[in-house]
């Protein structure tokens, strides 16, 4: 471990900068407009705010799988002590301290619960004997209390891992790579329990009857699948505004990549393990959920998503000059993120059992654009204050001069 | 480390030079001199480390290997090769059907696909590298050298073989050594390519023998007709020390290995004790009253139940709507007769013993329901049937009296 490597890197080249930063900040009015928008629209929809509010839960999801997909990322990174991803490791950081602005987009999620939820209704619960056995957990308090306690530990951890790595920034303090190292374990139990109980909570619990075990796995593996998408498309784009230009490699483009496609392929393993057993049993209670995604066109959804987010990104992320060239990774790590999204829509939009239309589309697209902007503007105000890699870190120069053989 | 007993610079008889052996200080004198040594045009040349050395193969001037191509091709081969065999297996030359499934069905090949893909293209990737590298190598000249055995631990070394275009023993020392070589070392071979050991090609030529003896002992007596009894390889297997039916057991006092019936027990084809109850036929008759008292419990156990076995066909009302029914009915199933709605008069007009004896024995599609539903609760299904009968063809009598206004209103 060899400490301090700053010398190789100007201060330019590793700090947002003032312009960048301002123009960043112009995306707070943009994403606020759109949402405004996308809420007039939803008035406009004439169905209770239905689509409204089941489109803000995807979006809503769609963002804090990316930020969730960054939590579980730099833990990992640090577990495996891992050299070459430290250039890189900052970014991921800074979107897993992003759940500031993703908890207050969540706040529509728990003043619409009623609609959204039909397990929010006393009187259907009490007509329906598994709601109502399911009460003890799905009700109104217990559900308000869990999100908000979700929201806090990944804020906290976030935080924690950002914070403390920052420090190291000035004080070059070797030692706290070593407790990060530490923290990542228990944080990474944490994580997979909070998330998994998220991803039931969030959008499994839109069809109360239905249950997968596998769920919170599904969404894991979707937002690794995104955050590892996020990531080079950052990257790149960093790269074009003049920062990171000797930092960031075709070395590290390569390894994310590399881990895009894994995690495309986990995201194949996994959704196809939910389906196989459901098939297979082929018993009513299980196969509602699919049923109600395979007709009335979601089927075409489906096919989409097992064209798109698995087969076609396959044969696109399989050879090594697809990873090592950074504008194909990034069209790629653009479609997949399209396709995460896509694949997110598919499971929150059929809850509605309204067809999509071009309102509502409308909605959607706006949501996630402004959702975007949003985001966008806070993970650029955390980096604005921050170095954009973590500059005085014992593995920085491993990380700058490996190469792939 | 320069005190091994000098290294002999003429060859002995029978003996030729095979390459030089060079060793170096560490990975970064090692990848400098592989890049000057891939300059200077060698092609028979390899170096030696403990450990992977970053950026070697660019060193060396290695250009990318087919492997990649090759555990692509066996991976879809191996994908090809899953889903053609369960084709031809569950689909053409043995079908079995299993719970109504279709013969053939993509979803159910796929974790054998996953799996073949991942054994092709694994075997391809193993089986490849060592063809690709020429291994195993049993012995090379480098291994002529005492030294050599280091480059498992902390040696770095670049050999350069006796056979390339380019060697020549005192220029490529030279060469070698102004690369900041450490030490230089020939390496001798014998004049003569040595051959396998003669044991080892005699062990190899009796274990193909040997390993020719079952399949052609199979194929033999696949061929002929035996006219002795069958040879009894596992012989635990086809002779199992169990007790036969009928047969001796030392197990209980009376000497039999079968437990003679229980007292009381009746054969099949004697009729039960209460044949009204069991049968719903009274002297091959269908009864018309209940053989058991009617009440508000058999009537509630005659819904539940209703619900549970017939209502997936029959449906909720009776009406023969059933989700199976419906389904069948889209799907247009061969050979399904649809259940009759359960309100038309011949049904209605049979008498409950007939009702009974259709749950018992089953009719047409339907199969029998004697061992999902005991007589009690098949006559409590019966009952409810009564019940759904009477509501679909209720007259203005049948709701009580203060209810009546309701209905009017």
């Amino acid at each position: 471990m060899q400490p301090n490597a700053v010398a190789d890197l100007p201060q330019d080249q590793i700090t947002l900068g003032e312009p960048l930063a301002q123009r960043a900040g112009m995306l707070w009015t943009a994403g606020a407009l759109a949402l405004s928008a996308a809420a007039v629209f939803g008035w406009l929809h004439a169905d209770g705010m239905q689509w409204f509010l089941h489109s803000w839960l995807l979006n809503v999801t769609f963002y804090v799988s990316l930020s969730l997909g960054a939590l579980w990322l730099v833990p990992i990174l640090h577990l495996t002590r891992a050299g070459w991803a430290v250039a890189v490791r900052r970014l991921a950081e800074v979107m897993g301290a992003n759940f500031g602005v993703l908890a207050i987009l969540f706040v529509p999620v728990l003043l619409g619960i009623d609609t959204l939820y039909e397990w929010a209704d006393p009187l259907a619960v009490q007509n329906d004997p598994l709601l109502s056995h399911k009460a003890p957990y799905l009700n109104v308090p217990f559900f308000v209390l869990r999100a908000i306690l979700y929201l806090a530990v990944w804020w906290c951890l976030g935080r924690y891992l950002l914070v403390r790595s920052t420090e190291q920034d000035s004080s070059g303090d070797p030692n706290v790579t070593l407790r990060l190292e530490r923290a990542s374990a228990p944080a990474l139990v944490i994580l997979a329990l909070t998330a998994t109980f998220a991803a039931f909570d969030w959008i499994m619990a839109l069809e109360a009857r239905w249950y997968s075990t596998i769920f919170g796995v599904y969404y894991f593996s979707g937002a690794m699948v995104g955050v590892l998408a996020v990531l080079p498309l950052a990257a790149l784009g960093l790269q074009q505004a003049g920062r990171l230009r000797g930092a960031i490699t075709v070395e590290h483009y390569h390894d994310l990549g590399k881990l895009l496609f894994a995690f495309v392929v986990f995201w194949g393993y996994i959704a196809f393990s939910q389906f196989l057993l459901i098939w297979y049993g082929n018993i009513p209670e299980e196969t509602q959920w699919y049923r109600r995604r395979l007709s009335d066109g979601w089927e075409s959804l489906a096919l989409v998503l097992l064209a798109g987010h698995l087969v076609i990104p396959f044969f696109g992320l399989l050879s090594r000059r697809a990873k090592r060239r950074a504008g194909i990774l990034a069209f790629w790590s653009a479609w997949l993120l399209a396709m995460h999204w896509l694949d997110l829509y598919w499971l929150v939009m059929p809850a509605v059992e309204q067809p999509v239309s071009v309102l509502g589309a409308m909605i959607d697209v706006l949501l996630a654009v402004g959702m975007a902007a949003l985001y966008l503007a806070a993970a650029a105000r955390i980096a604005a204050t921050r170095c954009l890699v973590p500059r005085r870190d014992p593995r920085l120069v491993e990380s700058l001069v490996f190469e792939n053989t | 480390m320069n005190n091994h007993e000098p290294t002999p610079n003429t060859p002995l008889p029978g003996v030729r030079v095979a390459g030089l052996l060079a060793e170096f200080d560490g990975p970064e004198p090692l990848r400098l001199a592989a890049e000057r040594v891939r300059d200077l045009g060698y092609v028979h040349w390899d170096v030696y480390s403990p450990y992977p050395v970053h950026g070697i193969e660019r060193a060396m001037g290695i250009r990318p290997t087919v492997l990649p191509w090759l555990v692509l091709l066996f991976g879809v081969a191996g994908c090809a090769a899953a889903i053609l065999m369960q084709w031809w297996m569950n689909a053409r030359d043995y079908p079995v059907l299993v719970s109504g499934k279709p013969l053939w069905s993509l979803p159910a090949n796929i974790p054998i696909a996953f799996e073949l893909v991942i054994l092709f293209a694994a075997a391809a990737a193993f089986i490849g590298v060592l063809g690709l590298n020429r291994l195993p190598q049993f012995w090379h000249p480098v291994f002529s050298s005492p030294r050599f055995r280091r480059a498992t631990t902390d040696g770095f070394f670049l050999g350069i073989e006796a056979q390339d275009p380019r060697f020549h023993e005192t220029s490529t020392r030279e060469l070698l050594e102004s690369l900041g070589a450490t030490t230089v070392e020939t390496c001798f071979a014998p004049a003569t390519r040595p051959g396998l050991p003669a044991w080892v090609r005699w062990a190899g030529v009796i274990g193909v023998l040997v390993a020719l003896v079952p399949p052609l002992w199979i194929a033999r007596a696949r061929a002929i007709r035996a006219d002795r009894p069958r040879v009894h390889p596992i012989q635990d297997m086809d002779f199992q020390p169990r007790y036969v039916a009928q047969g001796p057991g030392p197990l209980f006092a009376d000497g039999r290995a079968m437990r003679p019936p229980v007292p009381g027990t009746i054969p099949r084809s004697q009729p039960p004790a209460d044949s009204l109850l069991e049968t719903g036929l009274d002297n091959g008759k269908p009864i018309t009253h209940f053989p058991l008292p009617v009440s508000q419990a058999l009537m509630v156990r005659g819904k539940e139940r209703y619900e549970i076995y017939c209502a997936v066909c029959h449906g909720l009302a009776g009406d023969g709507r059933g989700p199976v029914a419906i389904r069948a009915l889209e799907r247009a199933e061969p050979g399904w007769v649809a259940p009759r709605s359960l309100h038309v008069d011949a049904v209605r007009q049979q008498p409950v013993g007939q009702l009974f004896q259709t749950i018992t024995r089953g009719l047409n599609t339907m199969p029998s329901y004697a061992a999902q539903l005991t007589p009690e609760d098949r006559w409590a299904v019966v009952l409810y049937i009564r019940a759904l009968q009477r509501s679909q063809n209720a007259r203005l009598d049948d709701i009580p009296r203060d209810k009546r206004a309701l209905l009017e209103r």
